[in-house]
């Protein structure tokens, strides 16, 4: 069991990461029911945003940049985790106002078109960063390792972790406990009866949109500085994330946090045992749990159910 | 070249050997190339390969690292011009046991070059004493090494041979260095490609590593071969160039230089001028002469052994720090001979490109 111990824990911090990464991806396809493919070009956006918010971008040979520079890392590194999310939440926005002309169509359309949004974003990304690795650098505080049980853990793996404990519920917080949360679940659930209700269905799809495109930036930038960034990151990110959503059931924001622990559980504990298997542990668990039931752990029907 | 205008078509393979055999295809029957030159992952680099040799198409492979490549999966069509993993194993694993120690673990990505690589390490580590306490596959796409580095520490190994690539690499770079697991087990890193380390923070490049050649090599021609690098390109981010930028240029000038000399671009003559290439170490900016081994169609060369220079002070581009350096016969895979069996001239279409 002592052998097993250090990978179970493993195992819930690498869920908690995968469940920061789906949480916007389950908002967009809760309440609009379109599955957002360009989920995983915000995330890489979001890190990209934040990498030349701490490096200074292309101020960085001015005198504002200079003095961006001089100051501490840390405040770079929050700034970072402000300006990143908010600047893939614009990019979102105008992803919305592309997909406006699929809501009530097959839901392909909005599919085909957020697909091709990620590729267009994903050489976007190759002009202006270039095609090489990246690295985010993190505050030394955050950094580094610490020892637990006779094992070595890394200090930035646990706060990545507790932030992704915090922004979980700061969203169930926005959904469960503030009236705009009781719109979106409304929304979620019944959009033509919100409409006729006298709210604008309109800017509400905007602001759910917006708010899941800063998730994945926030989540972009909270995971880079374990997985690395590259251009083409986005698809690591836009699988898992999907996958989730469909073991937890469409819609279903616990759904997809529960969904995200097992995975990161199965990823984990594989790992130690049967590491070959580790990145296919997913896939055989999608098709354990769907396999029972196609709409997943929680899920309910949805406009996606032809 | 022989009067007449090269052109050039760029197509990507997106590390995908089901893509790479396409986009062969493509170049060959659609867009009438006469040559290939790919720097590609070794599973790519056999796709390809099999559809140069249908055509006779010469296929020069500058950068996949796979022992197979001039072993089992060799052809009379295609030439390698990279270092693979038996070389670079041969260059690390018995200094490795003598300093560090015999309980080793095998670290291995799971396709092809990663099996290949750690099947000469363990003939090596067999032939020096060496204990596999364990191997540990990853499979190709990892982001996340923490399981493998959690069984690393319950194994307690002497010493880790990694046998990752690409971007996987990255990744456990990074994620090793966060823990600060880069000094104490020793790791054995077999090839590292110069743009997947560069930029990085210096502490990711943990370890012994091998290379066939670096920019700040202090031999004849190297400086002024990088000053006419980054006049050719100003603009690229990489400010030096590194193996896979110097394999591609030495193949192609090979290739150049072998159609000029065989007077011909009959793709048989070209082959047998391929085939007798041999270039002193002036010539090759390396230490060693290299030559064209005619049986398995890999160039032997210098091997370099770095590490991490954690002395480069301002100068962020000087990121290796050269150990060793091993003459070609030293670190010749003998075992690719044994498994390479090249077709016949007769065998391979022939066409003028």
């Amino acid at each position: 069991m002592s052998v097993l111990l250090p990978h179970i824990l493993n195992g819930i911090t690498v869920g908690l990461l995968f469940a920061l990464i789906a949480l916007g991806f389950t908002l967009i396809v809760g309440l609009m029911e379109v599955i957002n493919l360009a989920h995983g070009a915000l995330f890489a956006l979001g890190a990209y945003f934040a990498v030349s918010v701490i490096g200074g971008g292309w101020l960085a040979d001015t005198a504002f940049g200079a003095w961006w520079l001089g100051l501490p890392l840390s405040a770079r590194y929050i700034a970072a985790l402000i300006l990143g999310p908010l600047a893939a939440a614009v990019v979102g926005l105008a992803i919305e106002l592309c997909l406006r002309p699929t809501y009530g169509k097959a839901p392909l359309y909005g599919l085909l078109l957020t697909f091709g949004i990620s590729l267009v974003a994903e050489e976007l990304i190759r002009i202006v960063w270039g095609t090489g690795e990246q690295s985010l650098s993190v505050p030394q505080s955050i950094n580094g390792a610490f020892i637990m049980g006779g094992m070595i853990f890394s200090k930035y793996k646990f706060f990545a972790s507790g932030f992704a404990i915090a922004a979980i519920f700061l969203v169930w917080l926005l959904l469960e406990r503030t009236p705009y949360g009781a719109i979106i679940k409304a929304g979620a659930h019944d959009s033509e009866m919100v409409h006729a209700l006298g709210f604008d269905l309109g800017k509400l799809r905007m602001g759910v949109f917006a708010f899941g495109a800063a998730l994945a930036g926030l989540a972009g930038i909270i995971m880079v500085p374990i997985w690395g960034l590259k251009p083409h990151i986005g698809i690591d990110v836009v699988i898992p994330a999907f996958l989730i959503i469909v073991i937890g059931g469409v819609g279903s924001f616990w759904g997809a946090v529960f969904a995200a622990l097992l995975v990161g559980l199965a990823v984990g504990v594989t790992g130690a045992y049967v590491p070959a298997w580790s990145l296919m542990s997913m896939y055989i668990l999608l098709i354990a749990i769907v396999g029972f039931g196609s709409r997943g752990l929680f899920g309910r029907k949805s406009a996606l159910e032809v | 070249m022989l009067g007449r205008q090269i052109e050039t078509v760029h197509l990507d393979t997106e590390t995908t050997p089901a893509t790479g055999s396409r986009v062969a295809e493509r170049m060959i029957t659609r867009e009438d190339c006469g040559f290939l030159i790919g720097a590609v992952s070794s599973g790519v680099a056999n796709a390809v390969s099999q559809g140069a040799q249908r055509y006779g198409v010469i296929y020069l492979n500058t950068n996949s690292s796979s022992p197979s490549e001039s072993g089992e999966n060799c052809h009379r069509v295609k030439f390698v011009w990279d270092g693979n993993g038996t070389n670079f194993a041969k260059a690390a694993v018995k200094n490795a046991v003598d300093a560090y120690g015999k309980k080793w673990l095998l670290l291995t990505n799971d396709y092809g070059w990663g099996h290949d690589t750690a099947n000469a390490t363990r003939a090596l580590m067999a032939q020096y004493g060496a204990e596999e306490v364990q191997e540990i596959l990853v499979p190709q796409g990892t982001p996340d090494f923490a399981a493998a580095l959690l069984s690393i520490q319950q194994a307690n190994p002497d010493v880790i041979s990694a046998a990752i690539g690409g971007d996987d690499q990255v990744a456990m770079r990074q994620q090793v260095a966060q823990l600060g697991m880069g000094a104490k087990p020793a790791w054995i890193n077999n090839q590292q490609d110069w743009p997947d380390v560069y930029g990085l923070p210096i502490e990711n490049l943990f370890g012994v590593f091998g290379t066939t050649w670096y920019w700040n090599l202090e031999l004849p021609g190297v400086k002024e071969f990088v000053a006419r690098y980054q006049a050719m390109y100003p603009d690229t981010s990489m400010r030096v160039p590194g193996n896979v930028f110097y394999n591609g240029y030495m193949a192609t000038k090979g290739l150049l230089e072998a159609i000029e000399a065989a007077g011909t671009s009959n793709n048989i003559a070209v082959i047998k001028q391929l085939e007798g290439y041999k270039r002193s170490a002036e010539e090759r900016m390396q230490h060693h002469d290299a030559y064209m081994d005619p049986v398995t169609h890999q160039l032997q060369q210098t091997i370099y052994l770095a590490t991490a220079n954690t002395e480069a002070g301002d100068n962020k581009d000087d990121m290796f720090k050269i150990l060793t350096q091993s003459a070609p016969d030293v670190v010749k895979d003998e075992s690719a001979a044994k498994a390479c069996v090249l077709e016949s001239y007769d065998d391979t279409p022939t066409f003028d490109a």
